[in-house]
Formats: C-alpha cells, structure tokens, sequence
C-alpha cells in the first residue's frame, strides 16, 4: 500500500520509502522516514497534491511522489 | 536574405520593438476656449500621442451626448454642453481618464 | 585575549523557522544583497556592532539539509566550508524541534562554534510545548538561546552568546562549559566504516588541513557528490580513495540491507527522538491549530479556488487601479521634470530642432515612463511580500498545481503569472521578479519565457484602437478573445519548451512545508517593497537610459537629404505667407515680424503646456497673470477677449499652430522612414508579408514602439495624401484597399505575443544570470508572433475568412493545441 492511496481522513504509519534517488532523500530531509505516523488532511481542489500532517507539521506532496511512501495502516 | 542576416534583423526587431510600450498611463487635460467650445489634449505617460483613441462627453446620467476620436494632433474640441458634464478619455481596460466638467475653466 | 580578526557570523536554518525575521532584527537598515558568485541565489549580508566591535552577519539560503542536491543547498554548504565564519548560528523552531535538529546535526558534523537560536518560543508556549534549555544544550554540547525575536524577546542573550562563541568572551556571563564541546552523532554500527574512510583521508594533507574529516567521512559514505569533487580536486590519487569508499558503502549496504544514505537520515532522526524524549514535554493533546483551521477553507474544495480569485483580484484591484490614482499625483511632478529640462535647453525652430534638445527630451521621456510605474510597483511588491510573509503561496501552489505541473508549470508559478497578466492585464517585470520562489529550475525557466506572452497593461491601448475600427460590432467578443489567447498559447508553450529546450534541466521533487500562517510585519513588508524599488530603479532605469540614447541614434540618422529638407523648407514658409496674408489688416501684423513670429509660437507653446497643469481656477488666474506680465502683446493675441483685431490674428495664428504642427509631424514620419528604423522594417517584407505586414507596417509597427508615435496615427499618415477633412479611419480604408478585419486580427494577435518591454528583457537577464536566455525571451515571442500571425493571415484568405471567423477559427485551435499538450506526459523525477 503506496501513499498516494490512503483516502483524507485516514491515519497510517510510514513502513517504507522505496525511491533512492533525490525524491528519497527529499522526502527523509522533511521529516518522511519510516516508523512515523501520519495523517493524510486532504486533496487538493483538483485532486492532486495531496496534504498531509506528521509529527505537527503540514507537507504537502503529489500523488506521483506519493507512490514511493510504503505505508501501512 | 542569408540566415545569419535574418537572425540579426529578428533580434534588432524584437530589440526595437521591446523598447517602447512600457508605461501607458493616459493623460488628458482640457481647458475652456472662451468661445463655447472645450478643446482636450490627451497623451501617454511615456510621450506618445493619443491620436485614434476614443473619447466621450457624458452627462450627469451618463449618457454619452458627444462621442468622437482624438485627432492626429492628439486633440478633440467639441462645443460645450449645458449643465454638468464629464470627459472620458478611453483607451481601453485600465486606461481611462475621466475629467470632470467643472474642474474645465478658461 | 583579543584577536582583531574580524567577525563573521552566518545563519543557517531549515525554511520558516523565522531566520529571516532574527537576520532583521540583528541588522536592521544595514542590510545589503548581492548574489553568490556565479549563481541566481540571492546573498543577504548586513551588520551589527556589540561592544565596539563590527560583526557582519550573513544570512544563508533556509535548505532543510545540506545535501548536495539543490543549488541552495551547495552554495550554503559551500559558504560554511570555505568562508572562515566566526559563528554559525542555527536558528531552529521551537515547536518542530525534531526536524529542525537533523540540521543541526550537519552543522555541528562541520566543526564550526554553533550557537543554537530556539526561536518561536511563543509559538511553543502557545501550543504548551515546554523545552528544557539547560538539558538541550547539554546534550547538544552547544549554548542554545531561547527567543522569540518578533517579539525581540531573547536578542541580547543571542548576541553575547555569539560573542562569547566567537571567542572574544569577556563578559559572557553565561553558564557554559567551554564554548562548545563537540557531541556528534553516533552513527551505530556504520561507525567502523567511517573510521577506516575518515583514517585514509587523514592522509591527505590538502584535506587534513581544509576540511573537517569526520563530516567529509560521512558524506563520502553518503555517496555525496559534491564530496566526491573535493576529493578529485585534492587529491593526488582521488580514484583509489573514491574507489575505496565504494567498497565501504557496498560492504554496508549488503551487511545492513540499508542504502548508506538513508541510514544516516535515519541515525540523525533517532538521535534527535532520543534528545525530544529528554528535553521537551508537551502538556496537553494537540488540537488543531489555527493554521488548520483556516486552511479548511483556503484549501477547501469549493471555497478554495474562490478564495484564490478573490485575492487575485484584490491584489489587481490594490496595485494596478490604486496604483494608477496615486500616479495622478506622482505625475505632474514628472511633467514638472520634462519643462524644467525643456526650459534650460535651446529652443526649437519652426521646423528645426536643435539636436541636443531633441535627444534630451527623448531621454527624460523615457526615463519618466518608468519613474510613473512606481508607485505602481511600490504597492504590488509590499502586497507580494504580505503574501509571501503570510505563509499563504504555499497554497496558492496547492490549489493549482495540477494544473500548472501539465504544463511543465509549477504550482509556485501561480503568482508569477497572475502577475504577468491572465484575462486582466498585468506586468511582466514583477512577473518574471515574481519567479524566484520556483524551486524546480525546469519550471522556473519555462515560467520565465512564457510570461512575456501573457497580458501585459500598457500595450492595451495599441490594440483597442484596432477593435474600435474594425471589430466596432463585437467589440466584447474580440476584447474576450484578447484577454484569453494568451494564456491558450503560453501553456502549449511552456509544455513544448518543457520537451525540447528544457528537456535537461534541473528539476526538483514538489513536496513543499505548509507552514502555519504568520501576520506579516510593517516593518518586514515595507523592507522588501522598498528592496525591490531599489532594484528596479537600479537595474533597470539605468540600462533603459542607456538604450533610449542608442534608439535616438537608430532613429535620427541618415536623416532627410538635402532636397527633402528644401521641400519641408518650402512648405513652411508658405504657411508662413498665409498667416501674414491674413492678418495684413491687424495691427499686430508690424509687430509680428521676422523673430518675433517663432517667439509667439514659443510663447504660446509654454503657455498651453503649463495652462494643461493649472488644475484648478486659482492657479490658472496666477498663471494669466504670469504670462500677461511677460508680454502683453502676446497676452493679446492668445487671449484676446472683445479685440476685434487680435481676435482675427488669433484664429489665424492657431491655424498656423496647426499647420506647423503637421510639418513636424510629417517631417518625423519621413526622417523615421529614412532611418535604420525604416530600412529595417523595409528589410523584413519579405518574412512579414505572410502576416499580412507589408514594410508600411512594419515600419510604423516599429515606430509605434520605438518612436513612441501612435501606432493609428502613424499607419494614417502612411496611407495617403492627407485629404482636407477626412478622418482617419476612412483614409484607412481607402488607402489599403484590402486593409481588412483579417489584417487587423493578425496585426493585433503579433502585438499581444511579441515581448512587451525592455524592462522585461533585462529583468529576464537578472532572474536568468544568462544573455543566451535573454535574447531567446526576446526573439521568440516574436518568432512566434509572426508565425501566429502569419496562420491567421494566410491561413484565413486562404479560406476566405473574415476577421471574426478567423478569430473563432484560431480561438479553436489554440483551445485544442492547449487541451493535447495537456494530455502529453513530462519526464519523469524520481
């Protein structure tokens, strides 16, 4: 189960990030790394990015970056 | 005309072209003859002249009583109406310049 | 022991965690910006004193880490290897304490004197974080400082920690072990590895003595490139330590089932849980705050967008409506500026005019251009930076992202264009100013070369001229059609320059921080306004000033030849009989004679320039009574009340105004056409002829521009022999014979496309940092113009079109080419 297909509203706990390149690391310089939880807040207008809350702060990110968050819920 | 002769005169073009049309606020004064007709001269903030550009006399209901065109002198007179009315100076979406008839005197 | 070096301190912080706010409140009007040496990054460095002493701070680029993926990222790294700071001040936010250490960490891996700045303690306390200061700065091994600088809370601690820090401690009262002790993070079991890389760099001596070892041990184990580089530079033999360090990253990897890379983020997060754990309690649950609260609506499906609009349209409504009132103040005093100079220099001739006055006005005309766009800019940058400050672009790129990112676009362009001008007209130089918070370099450039294409404000009244002469019936129609065309043309743009031209640029990944909203400072706001003024009037005022001498010359020379000036010659002194014909009678005709005659015209010229500024009854009698005084026989002529006699002399005088007045006029139309400007447009037909442009409009095309003569009036007087009385548009019609709505149409569609200014050109040259895309932004549009323009001509008598069908006809195939570059995929970022 990927990110990008966790609905608003839900929480999940971040088992994975499967990029090894620049997004990966990206993603962990935010605060992305696995073990924590998050919650996903919403979509965007239309649809794509995507807003998220971990550990108080918000990000928010697009679906296609989404994909490389393994999550577990 | 060779392609290196087209590129230069593409780029002195363009060049020439990007030099001018930066600041576009319309100016219009008018001022009062004495014989029973308002002479406006309208321009541009950066010199040029306002000549084709549309210019209107309404009243106080804003109907428009007298319409015409700024001359190649950038000048439009037209006969004074009665009561109060307004000058308006259109040269498009943001460009309008309005002039009230009784700042107009001698 | 007193050194006299000099202090250098820099500060170093992950992105809002109110860096920028302790960088003001430690210099304050000192400030100065630069750019890192060869880059587009801006460099803030300003200064303060503490006990006599000067300390110059500089304020690094906010990055969350220091890697070497982002020019942001390098240049602060760079500056914090090479340059020999004093003090790193880390300023971190206090209610995000977890992520902010896993900088920290980096900075402290760097072996500078830190000092830890925890900012935002308001916010902390508001959110009932509790922190233990002494605890944090023991278990960091660093002083740390508790401030909320907005406020100024904390400041004087701040800076007699970074005295104390920078080794020059006489009074620093506080409770520290040595300035700092070096606690680094334990890496666990990559720690052997490490070991063994950090042994054989130890080695080298240009490294040894340069650069701390440990931290360049650990990127190298990161597989860091810009560690990679340093080795190759000083290295003797770099490919066997490289090569080594390989073998190191692999054995771990294989061993731990962990890139190396990761496995160090991890480490650092771990590390600053454990810290957290120790010196930070947090008494009651988080609720949610504010922040969330009112970013239900601002990001909410439905209020969103509106919410958008509404400060879109706000922000237009403020600096462009607004902004053009205050002009009408700022004005007059430019005008004052053009007579003053007009008054000191030599006065023209009837037909002649000294080349020196011809040349100055010019030049103060076109500074004066832009000095009236200040107030403008001055209102729209101190709206920007409430925007900025605010903490709501983040969102504006949310809601839009989508949209732009299919473009090859980004969700941060949102303000750049709505700057540049989409359905309401804009102005590109904010625009393109506007660009820098694009941290994609992709999309920043594509945004760049595509805002020239969009509405800009000043070049409405080129083409309205032509909607009311030839789509007079459907004039909302064509005004429609202008305001979106080219937003229909710049997003298909930006997708094909996006797939070919930019194919291999740096992109970056989007995810951004929606951090929580902040109410801007005055003092923040009206800082950067001003900033901005500055670099406007600095930049660009000073080159325009140089290029409006270098189109002078373009425009003045040849010139007219000698049988051109005798006939011009010739036509004055007719009009001059004619006068003397018809005032023989009057009693003014003696005393109008020889000089006198070009002194009244002078004469009446300053009166009627400063009866246009008299606005209001008082000052127009001041200004008669002025000018009465001066010359009473003038007075007579221009005002000549019950006088019989002056009144005749009047109405032929004004005639002769009038007559001069279109000598000159074309006597400038034929210099121009004369000109390099003219040979220039005659030299073009050839490609222009396809859109309908023969070298007629070519050349009052580029004298409409250039010359800054109307562009209606100049395609009149191009036409035909004036015949007595008949307007301008007849003439039009008359004179070229098939000068259609087609014409028009194409005309109009090359005037929005084509760039719109210099100011905009040089402006591209500075967010750029490159002549080679400048000149692009400048030949492009046209290129592109002119094929538009081109298609709407050709192509549509080709097919026998109309004005108006051709219209629809593009209208739908740029809606279409929008929709299906839509649909094609960009590269994609892994």
């Amino acid at each position: 189960m990927t990110l990008n297909n966790i609905k608003p509203g839900s929480e999940c706990f971040i088992k994975k990030l499967t990029s090894s390149g620049r997004l990966g690391q990206r993603l962990v310089d935010m605060g992305v790394y696995p073990g924590l939880r998050l919650k996903v807040i919403r979509n965007a207008p239309l649809e794509d990015p995507m807003e998220i809350e971990l550990d108080g702060h918000y990000l928010t990110l697009r679906h296609e970056e989404a994909k490389f968050v393994e999550v577990q819920e | 005309m060779q392609k290196k002769n087209l590129a230069i005169c593409l780029l002195l073009f363009s060049f020439l072209l990007t030099t001018a049309a930066i600041a576009h606020t319309t100016l219009c004064s008018c001022y009062d003859n004495g014989d029973g007709t308002i002479t406006c001269e309208g321009g541009f903030s950066d010199g040029s002249s306002a000549a084709g550009v549309e210019i209107r006399v309404v009243n106080k209901n804003k109907k428009v009583i007298i319409k015409g065109k700024m001359s190649e002198d950038s000048e439009f007179t037209f006969d004074k109406p009665k009561g109060s009315y307004q000058v308006e100076l259109d040269a498009g979406p943001g460009h309008l310049v309005e002039v009230d008839g009784k700042n107009i005197f001698e | 022991m007193i050194k006299k070096k000099k202090i250098l301190v820099a500060l170093a912080g992950q992105p809002n965690c109110g860096k920028s706010t302790v960088f003001n409140a430690l210099t304050g009007a000192s400030q100065h910006v630069a750019n890192y040496p060869g880059v587009t990054v801006e460099k803030m460095t300003g200064s303060y004193r503490d006990h006599g002493r000067k300390i110059e701070v500089v304020d690094l680029p906010g990055t969350y880490s220091l890697t070497s993926y982002s020019l942001e990222e390098r240049v602060s790294r760079d500056f914090l290897i090479q340059e020999n700071s004093s003090v790193v001040i880390n300023v971190v936010d206090a209610s995000n304490l977890k992520r902010n250490l896993y900088l920290t960490f980096q900075l402290l891996e760097m072996e500078m004197p830190l000092v830890l700045d925890l900012n935002m303690m308001d916010v902390a306390e508001r959110r009932n974080i509790h922190i233990d200061v002494k605890e944090l700065s023991k278990q960091l091994g660093i002083p740390v400082i508790p401030t909320a600088i907005k406020t100024g809370r904390g400041k004087k601690k701040l800076i007699k920690a970074v005295t104390a820090a920078s080794g020059f401690g006489l009074h620093s009262g506080l409770h520290l072990e040595q300035p700092f002790k070096l606690i680094l993070v334990d890496y666990g079991p990559m720690e052997p590895f490490l070991e063994r890389i950090q042994v054989k760099l130890s080695k080298e001596i240009e490294l040894d003595k340069n650069y701390p070892l440990r931290w360049l041990s650990v990127k190298l184990m990161e597989g860091d490139s810009e560690a990679q580089n340093l080795i190759s530079k000083n290295c003797p033999e770099p490919d066997e330590i490289l090569k080594f360090v390989e073998k190191q990253r692999d054995t771990f990897e294989a061993k731990y089932d962990e890139a190396p890379d990761r496995y160090v983020a991890f480490r650092r997060y771990q590390r600053a849980e454990t810290i957290i754990k120790s010196c930070v309690r947090t008494t009651t649950a988080s609720s949610t705050t504010l922040s969330d609260k009112a970013d239900k609506l601002i990001c909410n499906r439905y209020l969103g967008p509106l919410i958008l609009i509404g400060i879109i349209y706000l922000l237009y409504y403020l600096s462009i409506v607004q902004g053009y009132n205050i002009t009408n103040y700022t004005w007059p005093i430019l005008a004052k500026i053009r007579s003053l100079t007009e008054s000191i220099l030599p006065n023209p001739g009837f037909i002649e005019e000294p080349l020196i006055r011809s040349l100055s006005l010019w030049f103060v005309d076109s500074i004066n251009a832009l000095l009236n766009y200040i107030p403008i800019f001055f209102i729209l940058f101190a709206l920007i930076a409430i925007l900025e400050d605010s903490g709501y672009m983040p969102r504006m790129a949310f809601i839009l992202d989508r949209l732009f990112q299919r473009f090859g676009l980004h969700g941060q362009s949102t303000l750049a264009m709505v700057l540049g001008g989409i359905y309401l007209g804009g102005c590109a130089v904010p625009g393109v100013m506007a660009t820098k918070a694009i941290p994609d370099e992709r999309s920043r450039l594509a945004t760049i070369l595509i805002i020239p294409l969009l509405n800009c404000l000043a070049k409405v009244p080129l083409y309205v001229l032509l909607i009311n002469i030839y789509f007079s019936e459907h004039k909302g129609v064509a005004m429609f059609f202008i305001a979106t065309i080219s937003l229909l043309i710049a997003l298909p743009a930006a997708k094909i320059l996006t797939l070919t031209l930019l194919r291999n640029k740096e992109t970056a990944p989007f995810i951004m921080e929606l951090p929580p909203y902040h109410i801007p400072t005055i003092q923040g706001v009206l800082g950067r306004a001003v900033e901005r003024v500055w670099l406007f009037i600095k930049k660009i005022i000073t080159i325009v000033a140089v290029i409006a001498v270098l189109i002078f010359v373009l425009l003045q020379f040849p010139g007219l030849n000698l049988e051109r000036q005798a006939h011009y010659t010739k036509e004055k002194e007719q009009e001059i009989s004619k006068f003397y014909n018809r005032i023989t009678e009057t009693q003014y005709a003696e005393q109008l004679r020889g000089e006198n005659l070009m002194a009244l015209i002078l004469y009446w010229d300053k009166y009627k320039n400063a009866r246009m500024m008299a606005t209001n009854q008082k000052l127009v009698k001041k200004l008669k009574e002025k000018f009465e005084k001066e010359n009473p026989l003038f007075f007579k002529i221009v005002q000549p009340k019950k006088d019989k006699d002056a009144k005749k002399t009047n109405k032929a005088f004004r005639k002769l105004f009038k007559a001069r007045k279109k000598i000159l006029r074309e006597l400038r139309k034929e210099k121009i056409d004369n000109s390099f400007l003219g040979r220039l447009g005659r030299d073009m037909e050839p490609f222009t002829k396809w859109a309908g442009f023969n070298w007629r409009i070519n050349v009052s095309l580029l004298s409409a521009f250039a010359a800054k003569e109307s562009s209606v009036a100049t395609l009149g007087v191009l036409y035909q022999q004036e015949e007595e009385g008949e307007n301008l548009e007849k003439r039009m019609k008359k004179g070229e014979a098939d000068f259609t709505s087609l014409h028009a149409l194409a005309l109009m569609l090359f005037m929005v496309l084509y760039p719109p200014c210099i100011a905009t050109t040089i402006m591209v040259k500075l967010q750029t940092g490159s002549f080679k895309w400048m000149f692009f932004s400048m030949i492009y549009p046209i290129t592109l113009g002119l094929i538009a323009a081109s298609l709407i001509f050709t192509g549509g008598k080709a097919l026998g079109l109309n004005g108006l069908q051709a219209m629809a006809a593009f209208y739908a195939l740029a809606l279409l080419t929008t929709i299906a570059t839509g649909f094609i995929n960009n590269k994609e970022i892994i």
